[in-house]
C-alpha cells in the first residue's frame, strides 16, 4: 500500500511537470497581448508606448526560454507576479482557493447527504412511482446547463422574493458572518442541485445492486431489523462504487464550479482560471491550472486508496 | 424507451425540415427586420421574433441542426477514437495496454473545463491553419467538435477495453486465433460486435453531455460564432434579455432540456434493457 | 421580550403592570428609532462590470480603475461635465493673462511653453501629510524613467523639466505649445513619502508600488474618500478621508462591486444589493434600454453620449474598397436612422463625421448620407460591380464582391449591429463574411497588421483632440515604423495632414473652429471609414440619489462625488 501510494505520488508529480509545459505552450499559442488591450482605453497612448511596455513585461523572448525561466523560479517557490492583479501569484491564488473550497465543500457535503437519503429511499422502493419520480428528477437536474439553473435561482430568490443577495461575496465593511453566509446560499444551492442528480443515480444504482445480493436476503431471513439491513449490510457493499464516484467528482468540481462562480460573481478558483487565461496572464493561469490539476489527481489517488481500503478483495501490487 | 426515442426523432426531423419550412414560408432565418423586434406569436411568425426581428421558429430549427450536428458528430467521433484505443489496449495487452491506460487516466485526471477554455481560445493562425479555412463560418463548429472529442474519448476507451478483455478470452475468439485469422479481422468480426452494446449506450448518453458542453462554451463566449446559431448560443444571448423577453430564452432552453433528457432517458432505458449486470457499467 | 402574562401569577399592583407596559413602549420606541434613522441612505453600493487590475494611477489605463480612483485621487486638471478644463488640485489654470503660461523659444525654432501651477494649500494625503512639490518631483521621475511601467510615457517625454519654486508651486517646461496646454489630466501625483521607497529599483516599481502591496494605506489617497478595504476581484470599500478639506462627502461608506455577468448585475440592482450601476463601466446600452422598459419606473436612468465614435474602418488597400464609390454605396446602403432608433431607442445619434456634437469643434455642415438603396445599387454598378443571376455582384474579371467584417467578439451589441449590417448589405448584393475576434487579438494583431477588409470598432478621443494617429498619412502601422500609429485604413490625404498639423498648434478658438470644420468636411467627402454613431452610456441611479452628473468624456463622474447627496 505504501509502495503503491509512493509510486502514484511520483506519477502525479511527473504528470504535473508535463502538464506545466503543455499548458505553458498552449497559453503561448493564444493570440495577442494584454498590453494591446490598453489601446482601447486610453486616447493618449501611442504604439511606441505599447512596444516599450511589451519589452518591459518580457513577452518578446522565445517560448521555451520563458518556460525554463518560469520553471526554475517555480522550483524555488516563486511563481511570479500576476499581471492582472499586480500581486504575487501565490498571494492571489490562496484566498481564491479558500473560497472555492468553501463553496465546493459545502455543496459536496450537502449533495452527498441528500443523495444518500434520496438514493437509498429510491432503491428501497423499486419500480414504484416514487422511484420513477426520483429517477426523472435526477435526469432533469443534469439536463440543464448550470448557468441556466443559476439564473433561475437568481430570478426567483434574489430578484423575485428578495430573500437572498444575487451574487458577490459577503463581509464588505464588516457586515458579519450572517451576511457572508447569506451570500453563500444561492451558489451552493446551484452547485448542489446541478450535481445531485448524478450522485443520486449512482447511489440508487449501487444500493439496488447491493440490496439484491445474497447476504442481504440472509440477513433479513435471520430477522435483522430493516434499518440495520440497509445501513449496515447493504450500504457497506454499496460504499465502494459510491466513494469512487464521489471522489472522482470532487476532483472535477474544482474546475467545474467555474460557471457558477461566473454567474454569482463569486471570487473562486474557476473564475480566476478563466480570467487569467482570457487575460493572457501567463503566471497566474499556469499556477492556477497546475493547482487544479494537482488537486484533481490527488482526489483520484484518495479515491483509489479508499477503494482499496473498503474492498478487501482489492490488493495493490 | 419508446417515448424518449420518439421525442428525439421528432426533434431531429423538425430540425432537418427547417430549410424546407423556410422555403415553404418564403422566409429567411437570417433576415433581419429591425422594425419587428421581440414580436409575439403571429401568423407570419408562429413563435414570434428575436432581438433582430428574425423568425424564432426558423432560428430554433436552424439552431437544432447545428446543436444536433455537433452532438452527434462529436459523439460518434469520440466513440470511434475511444474504440480504437480500447480495442488496441484490450486486445494487445502488455505494454500497449499499460501505456494507453496511463494516457487515459492522465486525460481523465485533468481539470476539464479550464483546459477546454485554453483550447477553445487558441489562435488558429498560430497553429498553422490556413487563413481561408480559419475564417470560414463553420470553423467554430469544427472547433467545438474537436474539443468534445479530445475530452470525450476516454469513456469509450475504458468501456471498450473492459469489454474486449472479457470477450477475447471467449472460445470463439480463441478458435479464430488458432485458425490463423488476422488481428484486424478478429477485432472487426468477433470482438467489436460484442462490445457494441455498452458502447452504443455510452455514445447515446454522451450526445446530451456534448450539447450541454456546447451551451457552456457559448455562455463563456467560446462557442458557435454569429451569425451561425445554436441552441446554446441562443440561450446565452437570451440570458441577458431575460427580464424583458423571457420567451427568447425559454424556447432554446426548453429544446436543450428536452433533447438532453431524452438522450439520458434513452441511454438509461437501453442500459437496463441490454445488460443490467454489465461489468463495463460505471 | 416582555410578557405581561409572565408566570401566570397575578401581578397585584396595576401600577406595576402599567409601568411594565410603559417600559415596553419605551423599549419598542428605542428599538424603532435606530431603524428609522438607518433607513436613510448613508451608504452607497455601486455596481461595475470589471474589477480594476492595479490601483496605481499611472500604470495601466483602465476605465474601471479611473472610475474608482475618481473617488479617492485628485488629478490636477480635468475636463468637467461642460467640457471645460477645470482645476481640481491646482489653484488656477495657467494662462497668458495671469502670467502662469509663458511661451518659450526652443532649439530649431520650435515653440514650447512654461506652465506654473500651485497646489491647493489645503490638499492633504489621507494620513495627514500635505501634498507638496516633493510628490511632483517623484511623479516626474517615475514618468520619465524608461523602466517603470508608466502607461502614458509620451506625455512625460514632452515635459523637458520641472522647476520647484516652493512647497506648493512648480513650473513644467513643455516642448510644444498645443491648444490645450493647460490640461495636465494625466499628471496624477504619487505620494512621495510612501512611494519613493518603492521606486528605489525602477524596474521593480510596478510590483513594489504600495498601490499593489498595501492598497488600503490612507497615505495613497488625497481625494474625498480613501480605500479602506479590498477583496481582490470582488469589491472595494471606500470611507471618507479625514484630512479632506473640500466639501464633505455625504456617504459614510461607498462599496464598489464588480459583477461581470450583466444579467447578474441587473439582478443585484433589482434586489438592492447594489444601489446604482456606473455608466462608465456598466451595462451596454441595448441592455440598459431593455432594463429601462421593464424597470425604468423604479430607477432614475440617465443617458449621456460619450466620446466614443463607432465606425466601420475600410482597408483602402483592398481593391474593392479603394474605390470611393463602393464606400459610399456601403454607407448609403445602411439604414442608420432605423438602426439607432430600434436598437438604441435613438440614444446613439447617427454620426455624419468623426467629431461628437458636444465637442467645441463640431459642425453639422458636412455632407449627409441618407439611406438610399437605389443610389447604392447605382454606385456599385458605376464602379463595375454588376448584379449576377443569384443576386450577388461581380466585376468584369468574374470576382464576386465579398468582404470580411470584423469586430470584437463577445460584445453582444456589436454582434447585433454586425448582423444588421450583413443583412442590409446583402440586399444590395454585397456578400459579407463575419469574423469576430477577442479585443486583444483584434487590436493587438489583426488590425495592427492590417489583415482586414472592414472592421467595426470605436475611436475614443478627448475633447478637441486632433486626429493625428488616425488620419495622418505617416501613422499607418507597418513593419517599417514598428507598427506604430492607428491609421489602419492607409488613408493618405496631404490636405488632411495639413489640417492636422495646423490644429495642433493653433490657439485661436475662431481659427480652430474653421480648421475643425475643414477636417470634418474632408472626412465626410473622402469617407475613409463609414461613420455609424456616437456611443452613449447609461447611468442607472436610485431615485433617492441626486447630484450625479455624467461628463460624457474620459473624466469619470466620480470626481464630483461630493455633489452626490440623498434627495430631501
Amino acid at each position: 500500500m505504501i509502495r503503491f501510494t509512493a509510486i502514484r505520488l511520483v506519477e502525479i508529480a511527473a504528470m504535473v511537470v508535463l502538464m506545466s509545459f503543455v499548458i505553458y505552450a498552449l497559453i503561448g499559442l493564444m493570440p495577442g497581448d494584454p498590453i494591446d488591450l490598453m489601446m482601447g482605453a486610453d486616447p493618449h497612448l501611442n504604439s511606441a508606448d505599447l512596444a516599450r511596455l511589451k519589452t518591459l513585461y518580457g513577452v518578446d523572448r522565445p517560448l521555451f526560454e520563458r518556460y525554463l525561466a518560469w520553471a526554475q523560479a517555480a522550483l524555488h517557490g516563486n511563481f511570479g507576479y500576476s499581471r492582472l492583479f499586480a500581486a504575487p501569484v501565490v498571494q492571489t491564488l490562496l484566498p481564491r482557493l479558500g473560497n472555492s473550497l468553501i463553496l465546493l465543500g459545502s455543496s459536496f457535503v450537502i449533495g452527498f447527504a441528500l443523495s444518500l437519503g434520496l438514493g437509498i429511499a429510491a432503491a428501497r422502493r423499486p419500480r414504484t412511482r416514487f422511484d420513477a419520480a426520483v429517477n426523472l428528477a435526477c435526469f432533469a437536474g443534469v439536463s440543464m446547463p448550470t448557468f441556466w439553473l443559476a439564473l433561475i435561482l437568481i430570478l426567483i430568490f434574489a430578484q423575485g422574493l428578495g430573500w437572498l443577495p444575487a451574487g458577490g461575496i459577503g463581509g464588505a465593511g464588516n457586515s458579519g458572518f450572517g451576511d457572508w453566509l447569506r451570500h453563500l446560499v444561492l451558489p451552493v444551492a446551484t452547485l448542489t442541485i446541478a450535481n445531485l442528480g448524478g450522485y443520486t443515480r449512482y447511489v440508487r444504482a449501487a444500493m439496488r445492486d447491493a440490496l439484491g445480493q445474497d447476504h442481504i436476503r440472509t440477513a433479513r431471513a435471520k430477522g435483522a431489523r430493516e434499518t440495520r439491513v440497509i445501513w449496515h449490510h447493504a450500504l457497506r457493499g454499496a460504499l465502494v462504487p459510491i466513494v469512487t464516484i464521489l471522489a472522482l467528482s470532487f476532483g472535477s468540481l474544482v474546475s467545474g464550479a467555474l460557471v457558477t462562480e461566473e454567474m454569482f460573481a463569486y471570487p473562486g478558483m474557476g473564475k480566476l482560471i478563466f480570467d487569467a487565461v482570457m487575460g493572457n496572464d501567463y503566471n497566474l493561469a499556469l499556477a492556477a491550472l497546475l493547482l487544479a490539476t494537482a488537486v484533481t489527481m490527488l482526489a483520484n489517488l484518495a479515491a483509489d486508496l479508499a477503494y482499496g481500503w473498503l474492498d478487501p478483495r482489492v490488493s495493490y501490487r | 424507451m419508446k417515448a424518449p426515442l420518439a421525442l428525439l426523432c421528432a426533434i431531429a426531423a423538425a430540425s432537418l425540415a427547417g430549410p424546407l419550412l423556410a422555403h415553404f414560408l418564403g422566409a429567411d432565418p437570417a433576415a433581419v427586420d429591425l422594425l419587428d423586434r421581440f414580436a409575439g406569436p403571429s401568423m407570419g411568425h408562429p413563435l414570434g421574433t428575436d432581438e433582430l426581428g428574425r423568425d424564432m421558429l426558423l432560428r430554433l430549427l436552424e439552431g437544432g441542426r447545428v446543436s444536433l450536428t455537433i452532438g452527434v458528430a462529436a459523439a460518434l467521433a469520440a466513440a470511434a477514437v475511444g474504440t480504437t484505443v480500447g480495442l488496441a489496449a484490450g486486445y494487445l495487452g502488455g505494454w500497449t495496454d499499460r501505456v494507453l491506460m496511463r494516457l487515459v487516466d492522465g486525460v481523465i485526471a485533468l481539470p476539464l473545463l479550464p483546459l477546454l477554455i485554453v483550447l477553445a481560445a487558441l489562435d488558429l493562425d498560430k497553429l498553422g491553419v490556413p487563413r481561408g479555412l480559419a475564417l470560414s463560418p463553420s470553423i467554430s463548429l469544427v472547433r467545438i467538435v474537436v474539443l468534445a472529442v479530445l475530452v470525450g474519448w476516454t469513456t469509450a476507451a475504458r468501456l471498450v477495453r473492459g469489454a474486449t478483455l472479457v470477450t477475447r478470452s471467449r472460445d470463439f475468439v480463441r478458435a479464430a486465433q488458432s485458425l490463423g485469422a488476422a488481428v484486424p479481422h478478429i477485432l472487426w468480426r468477433h470482438i467489436l460486435p460484442n462490445v457494441m452494446a455498452p458502447l452504443v449506450v455510452a455514445t447515446t448518453l454522451s450526445v446530451g453531455d456534448i450539447i450541454l458542453l456546447e451551451s457552456v462554451l457559448s455562455f463563456l463566449g467560446l462557442g458557435v460564432q454569429p451569425p451561425l446559431a445554436s441552441w446554446g448560443s441562443m440561450l446565452s444571448n437570451a440570458e441577458e434579455l431575460i427580464t424583458s423577453s423571457p420567451l427568447l430564452a425559454v424556447y432554446p432552453g426548453a429544446m436543450i432540456f428536452l433533447t438532453v433528457i431524452a438522450c439520458n432517458l434513452l441511454g438509461d432505458a437501453m442500459l437496463s434493457r441490454y445488460d443490467p449486470r454489465d461489468p463495463a457499467r460505471i | 421580550m416582555f410578557s405581561t402574562e409572565a408566570s401566570g401569577r397575578c401581578w397585584s399592583a396595576t401600577s406595576r403592570g402599567e409601568r411594565s407596559r410603559r417600559w415596553l413602549m419605551l423599549a419598542v420606541l428605542f428599538l424603532a428609532l435606530p431603524a428609522v434613522a438607518a433607513s436613510a441612505h448613508d451608504e452607497l453600493a455601486i455596481g461595475i462590470t470589471q474589477f480594476p487590475a492595479t490601483l496605481n494611477p499611472n500604470i495601466d489605463a483602465m476605465a474601471a480603475k479611473n472610475y474608482v480612483l475618481g473617488l479617492a485621487l485628485r488629478p490636477f486638471t480635468v475636463f468637467d461635465a461642460d467640457w471645460k478644463i477645470v482645476c481640481l488640485l491646482c489653484t488656477e489654470l495657467p494662462s497668458f493673462e495671469n502670467g502662469r503660461a509663458v511661451v518659450t523659444e526652443l532649439a530649431g525654432g520650435k515653440k514650447g511653453v512654461d506652465l506654473t501651477y500651485t497646489i491647493r494649500p489645503d490638499a492633504m494625503w489621507a494620513d495627514g501629510v500635505p501634498v507638496t512639490t516633493d510628490d511632483v518631483k517623484l511623479t516626474y521621475e517615475v514618468g520619465r524613467n524608461k523602466e517603470s511601467a508608466v502607461a502614458n510615457a509620451e506625455m512625460y517625454r514632452q515635459i523637458l523639466g520641472v522647476d520647484v519654486k516652493d512647497d506648493k508651486t512648480f513650473t513644467l517646461h513643455w516642448d510644444r505649445l498645443s491648444y490645450d496646454f493647460a490640461a495636465i489630466d494625466d499628471f496624477v501625483l504619487l505620494p512621495a513619502h510612501l512611494e519613493r521607497a518603492a521606486f528605489a529599483e525602477p524596474a521593480q516599481y510596478r510590483l513594489r508600488t504600495l498601490y499593489a502591496t498595501d492598497p488600503t494605506n490612507p497615505g495613497l489617497y488625497n481625494g474625498p474618500y480613501r480605500i479602506s478595504e479590498i477583496a481582490s476581484g470582488s469589491y472595494i470599500v471606500l470611507e471618507p478621508n479625514p484630512h479632506w478639506a473640500g466639501p464633505p462627502p455625504y456617504f459614510k461608506r461607498i462599496t464598489v462591486r464588480a459583477i461581470e455577468n450583466t444579467a447578474a448585475l441587473e439582478a443585484n440592482l433589482l434586489s438592492h444589493t447594489i444601489d446604482m450601476v456606473a455608466g462608465e463601466v456598466g451595462l451596454p446600452l441595448d441592455e440598459a434600454l431593455a432594463f429601462d422598459k421593464r424597470h425604468g419606473s423604479e430607477f432614475n436612468i440617465l443617458y449621456k453620449p460619450g466620446l466614443s465614435f463607432e465606425h466601420v474602418d475600410c482597408n483602402l488597400d483592398v481593391p474593392a474598397l479603394a474605390d470611393r464609390r463602393v464606400r459610399e454605396a456601403l454607407l448609403v446602403g445602411l439604414d442608420r436612422d432605423t438602426l439607432t432608433k430600434t436598437l438604441f431607442a435613438g440614444h446613439q445619434a447617427v454620426a455624419n463625421s468623426f467629431v461628437e456634437p458636444q465637442d467645441a469643434g463640431y459642425t453639422d455642415d458636412v455632407p449627409h448620407y441618407r439611406y438610399d438603396p437605389k443610389r447604392a445599387a447605382q454606385l456599385l454598378e458605376d464602379a463595375g460591380w454588376h448584379t449576377q443571376p443569384d443576386g450577388a455582384r461581380a466585376n468584369s474579371d468574374g470576382k464576386t464582391l465579398s468582404l470580411e467584417l470584423a469586430t470584437t467578439a463577445g460584445n453582444r451589441s456589436r454582434e447585433l449591429v454586425e448582423q444588421v449590417l450583413q443583412s442590409q448589405w446583402k440586399q444590395i448584393g454585397i456578400d459579407i463574411r463575419i469574423h469576430n475576434e477577442p479585443a486583444r487579438v483584434l487590436f493587438g494583431e489583426t488590425l495592427l497588421h492590417r489583415r482586414f477588409d472592414l472592421a467595426m470598432y470605436a475611436w475614443i478621443s478627448a475633447p478637441e483632440n486632433a486626429p493625428r494617429s488616425i488620419f495622418r498619412s505617416d501613422e499607418v502601422p507597418s513593419e517599417a515604423n514598428s507598427y506604430a500609429g492607428e491609421n489602419l485604413g492607409d488613408y493618405k490625404n496631404p490636405e488632411m495632414d495639413r489640417i492636422i498639423d495646423a490644429l495642433e498648434i493653433e490657439l485661436d478658438p475662431g481659427k480652430r473652429k474653421v480648421l475643425w470644420a475643414e477636417a470634418q468636411q474632408l472626412y465626410a467627402t473622402d469617407l475613409p471609414s463609414l461613420p455609424l454613431y456616437f456611443r452613449s452610456d447609461a447611468f442607472i441611479l436610485p431615485k433617492w440619489l441626486t447630484g450625479l452628473r455624467p461628463t460624457g468624456n474620459q473624466a469619470p463622474s466620480t470626481l464630483w462625488v461630493t455633489d452626490w447627496v440623498e434627495r430631501q
